[in-house]
């Protein structure tokens, strides 16, 4: 009798610190993360990167804000699934823009490397406006 | 089946059908494969030549073409295999990651200190090019987007290609038929051929008309770049001889959006935003005494920034449009840059 496998996939948790999701040029966003459901030994590594990206009708475009990528030699003990936070001081530019053919989204962008080459990724989107609006 | 070995990908929202893996095999696949032919090939000439006690043709300018031909196979096979890889291996927000920290540092390892403003506001366009020209009555006098003169030199050459390739088709179809053994099939090519060259005359007339009839179009800025709600002066100037039904001034954003299809690129251009700052009907230019308008134009408060990437961009700009009395009416656009309403560049950089 054969057992089949559980097609269980990693569990990634973001959160932004802020009730809202909103935030200003020069606001620092705080961000929580944390990777479960996996074996500490199975992940290779963790990307984490504050971004904008384009969506609409032209192909998609990306700006990196911030970006750290971890390994598990990073880590004391070598376990990458600890609560991790991010800290960054957002940038006057490009605003959050919800227009007719471009788009501009900002978010908060965790990719676990894991298993054989595996990879997924969670957004945690958030608004970027002007103190003005 | 179908669903595993799909012939052709499509864009769905935010995925592509299709496996990545697959691709990224099948692109390593072609360039290994462009590599290996042209080093083998390359190697075989080279051998073929220096190996044999008498050559079988002294190294002329075909044997240089084969080993510019071959050498090309090997650097674009090698650098697609290296590309590829690099490219697999590598997340987008890693390699853009990358490229901003290249970008921020100049040769001595230091922020750009020339443009300040690229540093802290990186996907807005410079205004470097815009700031260049002083202005007459105001601060700056703007470029304008497209000169005609490209238009006008398009229209052309392209023109005089398609109608002498119309003239020598008609010379064989009429010669045929002169001939008395007519070519029907010319014939009836030879009709559409004909009218998109008439076409292309009467374009090219109505370009130089435009060009050289109609006066040069100056607008001049009291100060820029702009910011949301921000008011400033704005000066209009056309040149010319001509009697215009109308000239109108307007502030224009639209957004443009840039796809690739294969090998097909497609930019879609839509006005979000136009407010017509001054129009005058019915005068007269004389030679000598361009006309000229003064006034002001407001940035919406709730107006987006001016925005530049890759494949998407948010673009201002000024346009001017004429109708003229038996000329065909023009435009000329004048960009502006936006930026974002927050604090000055200084507090962030």
């Amino acid at each position: 009798m054969t057992i089949p496998k559980p097609m269980l996939e990693p569990l990634i948790a973001v959160r932004i610190c802020t009730p809202t999701g909103v935030f200003h040029p020069g606001d620092t966003i705080r961000c929580e993360y944390q990777i479960d459901a996996v074996q500490p030994a199975e992940i290779q590594a963790i990307e984490v990167s504050v971004l904008w990206y384009t969506e609409g009708k032209g192909d998609e475009d990306l700006g990196v804000h911030y970006f750290e990528r971890m390994t598990p030699s990073d880590s004391v003990d070598g376990d990458l699934r600890q609560l991790h936070c991010l800290q960054t001081l957002l940038p006057p530019s490009p605003l959050s823009y919800n227009g007719f053919l471009v788009k501009i989204r900002w978010c908060v962008r965790v990719r676990l490397f894991w298993g054989r080459g595996k990879q997924m990724h969670v957004d945690r989107g958030f608004q970027l406006t002007s103190r003005g609006r | 089946m179908s669903r595993v070995f799909r012939v052709w990908g499509k864009k769905r929202g935010h995925r592509r059908t299709g496996s990545p893996l697959l691709g990224t095999v099948g692109e390593i696949l072609f360039s290994s494969v462009l590599f290996v032919l042209g080093l083998l090939s390359l190697t075989a000439l080279i051998l073929s030549q220096s190996m044999s006690a008498v050559p079988r043709f002294p190294p002329g300018f075909g044997f240089w073409v084969l080993i510019l031909v071959l050498s090309s196979f090997v650097l674009l096979g090698g650098g697609g295999v290296v590309w590829t890889v690099l490219h697999a291996s590598v997340t987008r927000e890693r390699r853009s990651s990358l490229a901003r920290r290249a970008a921020s540092l100049d040769l001595r390892g230091s922020a750009d200190s020339k443009e300040p403003d690229r540093v802290v506001y990186p996907s807005i366009p410079s205004d470097a090019n815009l700031t260049n020209s002083p202005g007459v009555k105001l601060s700056y006098r703007l470029p304008v987007v497209q000169s005609p003169a490209w238009r006008l030199i398009f229209a052309s050459v392209f023109g005089l290609i398609w109608n002498v390739s119309a003239a020598v088709l008609a010379f064989f179809a009429l010669k045929s038929i002169l001939g008395g053994q007519p070519e029907w099939f010319l014939v009836l090519f030879m009709v559409p051929f004909v009218a998109v060259g008439g076409w292309l005359v009467r374009d090219f007339v109505r370009q130089m008309l435009i060009h050289t009839g109609i006066g040069p179009t100056h607008v001049e800025i009291s100060a820029h770049p702009l910011r949301p709600a921000d008011t400033c002066q704005v000066c209009v100037s056309q040149g010319g001889h001509l009697t215009m039904r109308s000239l109108t001034l307007s502030l224009v954003c639209e957004e443009a959006a840039t796809s690739q299809q294969g090998t097909d690129l497609r930019t879609e251009i839509k006005v979000v935003f136009e407010r017509q700052l001054f129009r005058q009907t019915d005068f007269h230019i004389d030679p000598g005494l361009p006309f000229e308008h003064q006034c002001s134009v407001e940035i919406p408060a709730h107006a987006a920034h001016s925005f530049r990437s890759e494949h998407n961009a948010i673009n201002w700009k000024l346009v001017v449009r004429g109708e003229v009395e038996s000329w065909p009416p023009f435009e000329r656009a004048f960009p502006v840059i936006v930026y974002p309403a927050h604090d000055d560049p200084e507090a962030h950089a």
